[in-house]
């Protein structure tokens, strides 16, 4: 507790700059774009957990079992990583979905404003 | 050096968030996940790097079509209005808000140290347990393939949304028709040189993924550029949409099925103890390639899905 500097500080930043972008986005696309910078700061949170000065990636030499002979500490972790591919592969498709809603939603009321499709969807036509 | 990485990460963000215009946010953003392939690479964690690398350029590729496609749909974007006079203290209303919510976060955020065990487990048994050299492979082939396994779902699941999502009727183009776009020669001959080299290179950083950083799903977005190549050399419309869904069906039913088999019935039992060590480096090979394919399927179809209906057929 307290405000402590640590590196974790920087991906909160990233999240509040992306809430920032969202709550003043005018258009529909700027808000993709900001809900993909959110998604990435929670990806280098994880990436940033537990790291050292000095981190070697964890790939163990063709001829050795593993990484007996090391020293673990500074080592990088694998678990965060193997989850966190399958986080990226999974943000393209979210990004996929929302444009094809966003062409979808362009096609049939002609405005990407939030203020006018507000408007649309007050009045009822949409 | 990381410090300073992370300020140019957050320097980045706050020109895309100061930008007026789509496209220069777009390139904004690509420079933005450029720099996080960067810090993931000083953070020992190069398989995600070529992964967010790959990504990114995707990410891009995708909101460029989109924004030519309904460029011509959104009128606010071509008609320009009246500049509004925006109220100073309605402007920073929303900086405070985010600011406060951020200090607050800061104030009860818990102590940023993580000590796991798992990690060291995981570092101390994956060889003589899946046999390869690469743990990240190991750990999202073997100890957790069950999550690979719903993330291979949730790809599947947003490519049969977006096939349904971006459906019209009356403006289909059918297969073998070419684009009204017209392709720059010079474009399509260095992109015709280019793209063998391509497909070796998703290729190859799919088979090295056992003992290198690589794997299926960084080799699949790569391959999938290749058929991105394709379509801008000939410029035309032949992907049969409907076999390549079949064919990530059957491959998905497949990535369900092998890990059943191997992690219920078990390689140990199967094979003989001299052998066990080529049977699994086959496993993780067979998976990843599976992975692979998997993923340049799903690709494939958003890619073609975004560009079947071209600006001006519409």
């Amino acid at each position: 507790m307290g405000f402590e500097f640590s590196l974790g500080v920087f991906p909160v930043i990233m999240f509040f700059i992306g809430y920032y972008g969202l709550i003043t986005s005018k258009k529909v696309i700027t808000s993709v774009i900001f809900i993909s910078l959110m998604e990435m700061s929670g990806i280098m949170f994880f990436l940033l957990l537990g790291y050292r000065v000095g981190m070697i990636p964890p790939i163990a030499p063709v001829g050795d079992a593993g990484f007996l002979t090391y020293n673990m500490e500074y080592i990088a972790d694998p678990f965060p990583q193997a989850l966190m591919i399958t986080a990226i592969i999974i943000g393209i498709a979210v990004t996929a979905i929302n444009l094809s809603m966003l062409i979808t939603l362009c096609k049939q009321s002609k405005t990407s404003n939030w203020s006018e499709l507000k408007k649309l969807y007050s009045e009822g036509d949409f | 050096m990381i410090n300073i990485l992370l300020i140019f990460w957050i320097i980045s963000a706050i020109f895309i968030i100061r930008e007026k215009k789509i496209y220069r946010m777009i390139i904004f953003l690509g420079i933005f996940s450029l720099i996080n392939s960067a810090i993931f690479l000083v953070l020992g964690a190069p398989d995600v790097s070529l992964s967010e690398a790959a990504a990114g350029a995707f990410t891009t590729i995708f909101l460029i079509i989109c924004l030519e496609k309904y460029y011509g749909f959104d009128e606010s974007l071509v008609v320009t209005k009246k500049k509004e006079k925006t109220n100073f203290i309605k402007a920073l209303l929303p900086i405070i808000f985010s600011g406060v919510l951020f200090l607050l976060f800061w104030y009860f955020m818990p102590p940023f140290t993580y000590n796991s065990y798992m990690k060291y487990q995981y570092l101390t048994y994956f060889n003589q347990d899946v046999g390869s050299h690469n743990p990240v492979t190991t750990v999202y082939l073997g100890y957790r393939v069950y999550d690979t396994l719903f993330e291979a779902l949730i790809l599947l699941v947003s490519v049969v949304a977006v096939k349904h999502v971006s459906w019209y009727s009356d403006s289909y183009v059918k297969d073998g028709e070419h684009s009204t776009i017209e392709s720059n020669p010079i474009a399509s001959y260095t992109i015709r040189a280019i793209s063998p080299l391509v497909l070796l290179f998703g290729i190859s950083m799919i088979s090295v993924g056992l003992d290198t950083p690589g794997g299926g799903f960084q080799g699949g977005v790569v391959i999938a550029s290749f058929f991105i190549c394709r379509y801008m050399i000939y410029n035309v419309y032949d992907i049969p949409v409907k076999l390549i869904t079949l064919i990530e069906k059957l491959i998905f039913v497949s990535i369900f099925l092998i890990p059943i088999f191997v992690v219920f019935v078990g390689l140990r039992t199967l094979v003989p103890e001299t052998n066990l060590v080529v049977f699994q480096n086959i496993y993780i090979v067979l998976m990843n390639s599976l992975i692979g394919m998997k993923v340049t399927c799903g690709f494939v179809i958003l890619f073609y899905r975004y560009i079947v209906v071209d600006r001006r057929t519409c």
